[in-house]
């Protein structure tokens, strides 16, 4: 058992005659990932998988080689954040959460340190003395991720813990994510912010339908997607002199330069070839460059590509 | 695969022992029952009836209180088994209303509101949730039931002496089961009733119709079919049945306790009694099990 993977080995969820995931293989390393698909594609399923809140009908799931029908093993490493606004009325924010490390086994102090520290992370230091039922919806958000990561878990899952922050606090919360992905723990968010992902995740796996339709680092599964050409903007003095050397080459399928005449767009099949020849002549003709980068090498272009839809999933 | 830092340290301190853990959710469900006047008024009302008792059994071993008063002692005076089984009935009808008010708001927000992978979410299984839940119950009504009954038989063994205390064991241990049957049957369906309505007051209300209509269904029944099978569907004569069979009194008109009256010739096999309880139970165990899950599944 692979003790440093959350491993899903063939995992299948119906719900009745209704599928939640089928037929999914995955084995996510430790960092930052990223699960992105439309409504109903088997986020949440797949969340609530790895946490134990539903069990699979077909297939194992291990977190850090722990089977998630386990939970006082399992909850000792995992910390969740769930997408449901639920909170004990009464509770203020400190309670809250004072309450909560105490079923973790804490004593009273730890539990009330671990409190003060958590919501000082999350920036509800001010509010902790509030009821949570008065708190507005960026702060319930946060103390739902303060909640999740209190007892300091190994594994994160934060289903769309984005969702109602301010842009500052988003900002923050995305570099704690970072923070926490390179101390090596395992970073599991959805999101439907495709450009977010794109800053936040060292992998991704996109769903559709229950199925997993691509997984790892974006740039590997960019280059998976055969039939979408990769799109490339040069920057340079001469575009038109580059696009004439460009159209030789078989591998590159349009060329377009753009309306300041500055720059080329180019579409081809195999990135690497291109580079490669880029630099020859660069080399050769002395062709002079400003950038050069991958104009869909990112979430919502690959997520387009493959599951259909623009961005705006959830 | 990146090159991590390593410097997560998971927590490896002292742990409290995880059979105690449940109490922490009993501990914040009464902070939220302290809050309500009714429900605190209620429940020390609960205890006039016990302080009575006790009056009555000082009175009894200390006759000369009433030649004080200028009242004549009556010529029978005794307190035995029936004064208790009494006490037992009329107590526990108290501890049926209290649960009626408190046990539905245990579980229903929590359901309705999909809070349940708050607490599942922790080192804490979906047996130490009920669990916690029903220690709340379990407290309140052991204090209204069996502890003031154990005090009033501690009572009366005092002023009575060892020699009646060791010839009536029999009360304290019929009061202690009995109470705890109560309790136990009670939690279960007021824990169960409102996993499945999610509703507090529908709860509630289900809970005053398992216990009166269905009793005046079974009723209708025995009625209609010239039969007394129809107590079946009569808790409080079930309970009463096993609560006579306890306190061992032998069966007379109108034998058993308050509210909870076994009507002569209208017995039922004490085993039938019991089975129909544990039937009871496992049913409210069994909603229970479909109902407490971390996650609903909607079909």
């Amino acid at each position: 058992m692979n003790e440093a993977a959350i491993v899903f080995d063939n995992v299948s969820r119906f719900y009745g005659d209704v599928l939640g995931v089928n037929g999914v293989n995955l084995s996510i390393p430790p960092g930052v990932t990223s699960l992105v698909g439309p409504n109903g594609s088997g986020k949440t399923t797949l969340m609530n998988l790895m946490t134990g809140l539903i069990r699979p009908t077909r297939g194992t799931v291990s977190v850090r080689g722990i089977p998630p029908d386990r939970p006082h093993e399992l909850f000792r490493v995992v910390g969740y954040c769930t997408q449901f606004d639920s909170f004990p009325k009464s509770f203020t924010g400190y309670e809250f959460l004072f309450s909560y490390l105490l079923l973790h086994g804490m004593r009273a102090t730890e539990a009330d340190r671990r409190a003060l520290e958590a919501l000082a992370q999350v920036g509800l230091l001010e509010a902790a003395n509030r009821k949570v039922a008065a708190y507005s919806k960026g702060m319930r958000q946060r103390i739902k991720l303060a909640h999740a990561i209190a007892h300091d878990p190994r594994v994160l899952v934060l289903d769309e813990p984005l969702n109602g922050l301010d842009p500052m606090a988003r900002a923050e919360t995305i570099a704690l994510f970072q923070q926490w992905g390179e101390q090596g723990r395992h970073v599991i968010v959805s999101s439907h912010i495709l450009h977010e992902v794109d800053r936040i995740s060292d992998q991704v796996i996109l769903l559709s339908h229950g199925y997993v339709v691509a997984e790892g680092q974006i740039q590997g599964v960019r280059s998976e997607v055969s039939d979408h050409p990769i799109q490339i903007l040069v920057r340079c003095l001469r575009p038109a002199a580059l696009a004439s050397r460009l159209f030789e080459q078989d591998h590159v399928v349009e060329a377009r330069i753009t309306d300041d005449r500055r720059g080329l767009a180019v579409r081809t099949r195999d990135a690497d070839r291109f580079y490669l020849l880029l630099n020859r002549l660069v080399v050769e003709s002395g062709l002079q460059l400003e950038s050069v980068a991958p104009v869909d090498e990112d979430v919502s272009s690959v997520y387009q590509y493959l599951i259909g839809t623009q961005g705006g999933a959830s | 695969m990146a090159v991590y830092k390593k410097t997560y340290r998971p927590y490896d301190g002292h742990l409290t022992p995880s059979w105690s853990r449940f109490l922490v959710v009993a501990r914040y469900a009464y902070e939220d029952l302290r809050r309500s006047r009714f429900l605190s008024f209620f429940f020390f009302a609960s205890f006039l009836y016990p302080l009575g008792c006790a009056f009555t059994i000082y009175l009894r071993y200390n006759l000369g209180v009433l030649d004080a008063f200028g009242l004549a002692p009556p010529k029978s005076f005794a307190i035995e088994a029936p004064f208790y089984l009494t006490f037992l009935g009329f107590q526990s009808m108290l501890a049926f209303f209290l649960n009626a008010f408190i046990g539905p708001g245990l579980v229903a927000p929590d359901l309705a509101n999909n809070a349940l992978p708050l607490y599942l979410s922790r080192p804490f299984s979906r047996a130490e949730y009920v669990l916690g839940k029903m220690s709340v119950l379990a407290i309140l009504l052991s204090l209204m039931t069996w502890v003031p009954g154990l005090a009033l038989f501690a009572l009366q063994g005092y002023l009575a002496g060892f020699q009646w205390t060791m010839s009536n064991l029999r009360i304290p241990t019929a009061l202690f089961a009995g109470s705890w049957i109560w309790i136990l049957i009670l939690s279960l369906l007021s824990l169960a009733m409102s996993a499945w309505v999610k509703w507090k007051p529908v709860a509630g209300a289900l809970l005053f119709g398992i216990f009166f209509v269905a009793s005046g269904f079974g009723a209708a029944i025995n009625g209609v079919l010239k039969t007394k099978w129809g107590h079946l569907m009569n808790v409080s004569h079930l309970i009463g049945s096993v609560w006579v069979s306890l306190f061992e009194e032998p069966l007379k008109r109108g034998a058993g306790a308050v509210f909870f009256r076994v009507a002569f010739g209208e017995e039922i096999p004490i085993w039938c009694c019991w089975a129909s309880l544990i039937c009871l139970c496992l049913f409210c165990l069994y909603l229970l099990d479909r109902k407490i899950r971390g996650v609903e599944v909607i079909r």
